[in-house]
């Protein structure tokens, strides 16, 4: 019992990640309505330019915001490609240029980085917090945790209190009668995606140091992401946050099972096949087509 | 239909083997070598092409698919199953099939997005499985032997050659079946395709097994090409990046995968010899995939129009006119061919339809009509099946409709069109009829597009235009002779002479084939013309029904549509 | 000088010709009504005005400024307003959200004013309110945007004979205050009851224009005009 445990809090940490980009992915969705293949790789974009900084001996701090800021500047690339041509697409065809973009920035980005080889991830939040059922609970984990609850706190009084966040809500409904009465349609969708750059660089700013990932494994996150999405149906910010913290525990508790733990990776598709196994019963077809 | 696919399939297949023996006869070795591979990606392609480029969903884990029959090929070659390499392979492409089921079944029946997170999910799954295992046979050093007639380079090539053939050829020979022509209809609408009848969900697995079983026997052939395999030839992002060279090319047709196995293989080749970085290619791809996407035209479409250019224009024709040659009419019987009673449409508060009769009774052709937001459209939706519910019965011949959906009452025998277009432009016109009404000869298609002004069989619907492709919905509900023929705005964007060419061949409707006709349109001549009786709704309420020229004229109806009459000015 | 001219407009829908060649004009301070039956091309006429459909031919001039280039956003901000048929309310916004997507200071005061009725729904979600609540609240919501011409589709589609009377006051009033609106209706004889020119469009092409109070008092005109034969 005692393992288990051990294992569900091990498994905390990626959890905390996993529901970061999940509810990135949410904002994503709910907003632009678009199915956000290429987040992840946008976030490491970020991470790397973080990590080259720091290896070219910059102040930590400073080199996190330069890392923040390129991840905006990404999302904010990847925007103006859905808005300019893209913006009257009908969902499908927005998700293969997700994933062709997500394709071509993984390219860049490793030959950038230099390769599929593990990368040492300087760390920015080191040291560790307290030990819970003798496993060490770092403070990168706790912070991961922390901004998944955060922003999505952030998100949700963001929508509902501010002014922006007032016109994103009627974008995101009904965005041509919002044109129709002067909101700035275009600049509000690249300020999203700017943004969603922007938290998914810090989150994997923050987890990086404990996977020692190389530019593809970054951006392959996308799939515990959307399998939290999944589970919040692209809708519910608070469900996806618990799905993604429930992935990472249950790949936590696979990696101590035997014989199941070199399987833990197949804990996302799991998850998803069995959500969307939920979800069918009762659907017809397509009904957007 | 069945004779044009065939010639198509066996000019597939000539054409392949005849443009691989004179490679066989110039290329050096090296050069055979690659173009094996070549083939061989082109085989994966078109397993892409099946589920993306026809059936228009996003698959992202093909590679996943080959390296479940790469090692189904390695796993029999280690127990020394009988039968050599070509049984093995066909048995890896089996064996991907029910994964292919097992994954897409939960995300068929919901928006497409979710097939594309779910394949996704499965390749992430796979590579980490794939991880944990080492290929059958690699650790006793034992290769995948090649059959012996084909053991050479060259003769290895041979054989991926009479493969790839041999699917390019089967592929092209289901593309010219009604199963081929729903895959197209159901990428451009799901809801048009099921009004004909077509199951959706089965259609859709159909094409991602077949997808499953194409892909697993790449993975099959690789497994003779290497001889041992590693995790590396079949990752996730090696599925993502076929997916973009697949968008770009177009990989549903066989030269599409050809030029995409091309880019795939000889890209990293290029260059290797120009000693630039490889990532290169995946971005060309990328930028290939965004281009094709946002112009809505591939690589291979692109050179199709570019040659068709060259080749000499066929003029669209209208066929002449057989009557001879039309199906015979069917005969439904007596029974009023729609009874609908109490009809009840709500949508929360609002009120569709209320409590709404009505009667079509066989052979005749009714006229629905009623100002905007009436409830004529709500009212199509419900008797067809595409409303999830509401209250009331509708029944034809005498048959009650619920607890049937959308395409089990298009076979049951009502038939609708559509508004808006939702003629896939791929297709060609005879295809699309053959789709719509199934089960008739070549010369008894032909004379329903003569019948009712259609350009030839065997143009694309691509260019025809707009108006012709509303009288093409009409010929498709009508050719498969149903018990009732709704028709939606049939006269949208029609001059006034076409309008009353169309009202007279919807009055011919009931005579020629037999069915009842209800007629909703805004245009009162079509209206005038065709229709015998008309029901006039308001505010989802019959408010008149009667003798068209009657009803046009009675001060009720007037007061419907122009609103409320000032009783002092009239 | 008209507010609003728009000469020999073609539009196509999906490539089938909708409007064929239309060209009409809205006076400052005037209601402009434009009747047809349904199919007719109003709706799509609308659109390419506010540019929500691309044109396939004609002009467009709003205060003397040619504006069939520009996208929606451009126009909206040059001072034109569309208020969509189908009452399209952002449902899951407040009324007093409603309008503020519209103008981050709006004087909502000035809208409560034109539509005393909606004030004591102010915090009620759009999606519940009724048909003409949400009627008022997407007009004054366009307004809000401080037009010189407004485009109005259908206002009176499924709404009571008693609230289309207090909507078309309104947009009298609106009128008489200096705004050009072009209102677009099925229903005809309110709708003449306000207006100051009448334009009949059929199959997508002007068959007449006139003075509203002339139509108004020849029903038999307008009968033939939308039900009768074409010929005639």
């Amino acid at each position: 019992m005692g393992a288990y445990f051990t294992a569900a809090v091990a498994g905390l940490a990626a959890g905390g990640a996993y529901a970061l980009l999940g509810v990135c992915a949410v904002f994503t969705y709910r907003l632009v309505a678009v199915v956000n293949f290429v987040g992840a790789a946008i976030g490491a974009a970020g991470a790397f330019a973080f990590s080259m900084l720091v290896e070219r001996g910059a102040p930590i701090g400073l080199a996190a915001v330069f890392g923040v800021a390129v991840g905006a500047v990404v999302g904010v690339g990847v925007g103006a490609v859905m808005t300019r041509w893209f913006a009257e697409s009908p969902a499908s065809t927005k998700a293969a240029v997700a994933v062709a973009l997500l394709v071509g920035l993984a390219a860049i980005g490793l030959r950038v980085t230099g390769g599929q080889h593990p990368h040492e991830f300087p760390e920015l939040l080191g040291g560790s917090a307290f030990r819970l059922a003798g496993v060490e609970v770092t403070n990168a984990s706790l912070a991961t945790l922390a901004l998944a609850f955060l922003f999505t706190i952030a998100s949700t009084l963001f929508l509902n209190r501010s002014y922006v966040g007032l016109q994103l809500r009627a974008l995101a409904e009904r965005p041509v009668a919002a044109e129709l009465i002067g909101v700035p349609v275009q600049a509000l969708s690249l300020w999203v995606w700017g943004v969603n750059g922007a938290a998914t660089a810090l989150a994997l700013i923050l987890i990086a140091p404990q996977r020692a990932p190389n530019f593809l494994t970054l951006s392959l996150l996308v799939v515990p992401a959307l399998a939290a999405a999944l589970i919040g149906v692209f809708r519910n910010f608070w469900a996806t946050l618990a799905g993604g913290i429930a992935i990472g525990v249950m790949e936590g508790l696979a990696s101590v099972i035997p014989h199941l733990g070199e399987f833990r990776a197949a804990v996302p598709f799991v998850v998803i096949l069995a959500v969307l196994l939920w979800s069918q019963r009762g659907a017809r077809w397509d009904e957007a087509r | 239909m069945r004779r044009d696919s065939l010639y198509s399939a066996a000019r597939v297949v000539i054409v392949t083997l005849a443009l691989g023996g004179v490679a066989i006869a110039l290329l050096p070795g090296y050069w055979i070598y690659l173009a094996t591979a070549v083939l061989i990606a082109a085989v994966s392609l078109m397993s892409l092409g099946v589920v993306e480029g026809r059936t228009g969903m996003i698959s992202l884990c093909q590679l996943s698919f080959a390296g479940v029959g790469a090692w189904t090929v390695g796993y029999l070659n280690v127990a020394q199953a009988p039968g050599g390499l070509p049984v093995w392979i066909l048995i890896g492409g089996l064996a991907a099939v029910p994964f292919g089921v097992a994954i897409g079944l939960p995300a068929l029946r919901l928006r497409g997005i979710n097939l594309a997170i779910v394949t996704l999910g499965f390749a992430s799954a796979f590579d980490a499985i794939l991880a944990a295992t080492t290929f059958p046979g690699q650790t006793q050093f034992l290769q995948v032997p090649r059959p012996d007639v084909f053991d050479s380079d060259a003769g290895y090539f041979l054989f991926v050659l009479i493969t790839f053939a041999l699917i390019a050829g089967g592929l092209q020979l289901i593309a010219g079946s009604r199963l081929g022509a729903s895959w197209l209809a159901i990428r451009h609408s799901e809801r048009a395709t099921a009004a004909h009848g077509v199951g959706i969900p089965s259609a859709k697995l159909s094409a991602f097994a077949m997808s499953a079983f194409v892909a697993g026997i790449a993975g099959g052939m690789l497994a003779g090409y290497l001889g041992t395999l590693v995790a590396d030839n079949f990752t996730m992002f090696g599925s993502l990046s076929l997916f973009a060279v697949a968008t770009m090319t177009g990989a549903e047709s066989a030269e599409g995968a050809v030029i995409g196995g091309l880019l795939v293989t000889l890209f990293p080749e290029i260059l290797r010899r120009l000693a630039l970085p490889q990532d290169i290619g995946n971005v060309m791809f990328a930028v290939g995939a965004v281009q094709a996407l946002s112009s809505g035209e591939t690589a291979s479409q692109a050179l199709r129009r570019l040659f068709g250019k060259l080749w000499r224009h066929r003029a669209i024709e209208i066929a002449p006119l057989q009557p001879a040659s039309l199906a015979p009419r069917r005969d439904h019987g007596e029974a009023a061919a729609l009874t609908v009673r109490a009809l009840t449409v709500r949508y929360g508060a609002v009120v569709a339809l209320d409590n709404v009769d009505f009667d079509v009774p066989a052979r005749t052709v009714i006229g629905l009509i009623g100002p905007n937001g009436a409830g004529k459209s709500t009212f199509i939706d419900a008797v067809t099946g595409f409303l999830p519910r509401y209250e009331g019965g509708v029944s034809l011949c005498g048959r009650a409709l619920e607890g049937m959906d959308a395409h089990a009452r298009a076979r049951a025998g009502v038939r609708r069109t559509w508004q808006t277009n939702r003629i896939a432009p791929n297709l060609t016109v005879g295809a699309y009829l053959d789709l719509a009404a199934g089960g008739l000869t070549q010369r008894q298609l032909e004379a329903a597009l003569a019948w009712i002004g259609c350009p030839d069989a065997r143009v694309r619907v691509a260019s025809v235009d707009a108006g012709a492709r509303r009288l093409l919905d009409v010929a498709g509900v009508v050719a498969a002779r149903p018990a009732l023929v709704l028709l939606d705005e049939p006269a949208a964007g029609q001059s006034y002479d076409e309008a009353l060419r169309l009202a007279k061949r919807i009055a011919e409707i009931p005579e020629i084939f037999g069915s009842a006709v209800l007629l909703v349109d805004h245009d009162m001549d079509l209206v005038r013309a065709a229709c015998a009786a008309v029901t006039v709704l308001d505010f989802g309420k019959v408010i008149a029904s009667g003798q068209t020229a009657k009803v046009l004229e009675m001060p009720l109806v007037k007061t419907a549509y122009l609103g409320v009459v000032d009783s002092e000015a009239a | 000088m008209s507010a609003l001219v728009v000469s020999d407009l073609v539009v196509n829908r999906a490539g089938l010709p909708v409007v064929r060649g239309a060209s009409l004009s809205v006076e400052p301070a005037s209601v402009s009504v434009l009747l047809g039956a349904n199919g007719a091309g109003k709706t799509t006429l609308l659109e390419a005005l506010s540019g929500v459909t691309p044109q396939a031919g004609g002009r467009i001039t709003l205060g003397g400024e040619a504006i069939e280039a520009l996208r929606p956003g451009a126009r909206a901000r040059r001072g034109l307003a569309h208020v969509e048929q189908g009452r399209t309310v952002f449902r899951t916004l407040t009324t007093d959200e409603n309008l503020r997507a519209a103008r981050r200071d709006a004087d909502t005061g000035a809208a409560y004013a034109l539509f005393p009725e909606l004030e004591k729904r102010r915090g009620v979600r759009a999606g519940l309110l009724s048909g003409g609540e949400q009627q008022m609240l997407v007009i004054a919501r366009a307004l809000l945007t401080r037009p010189k011409a407004i485009l109005i589709d259908e206002m009176s589609a499924g709404l009571a004979p008693v609230v289309v009377g207090r909507l078309m006051a309104a947009v009298r009033k609106l009128a008489d205050d200096g705004l050009a609106v072009l209102l677009v209706e099925q229903f005809a004889a309110l709708a003449l009851g306000i207006g100051d020119r009448a334009y009949v469009l059929r199959r997508g092409q002007i068959v007449y224009e006139g003075a509203c109070p002339a139509l108004a008092r020849a029903p038999e005109l307008l009968h033939r005009l939308y039900l009768g034969d074409h010929a005639a």
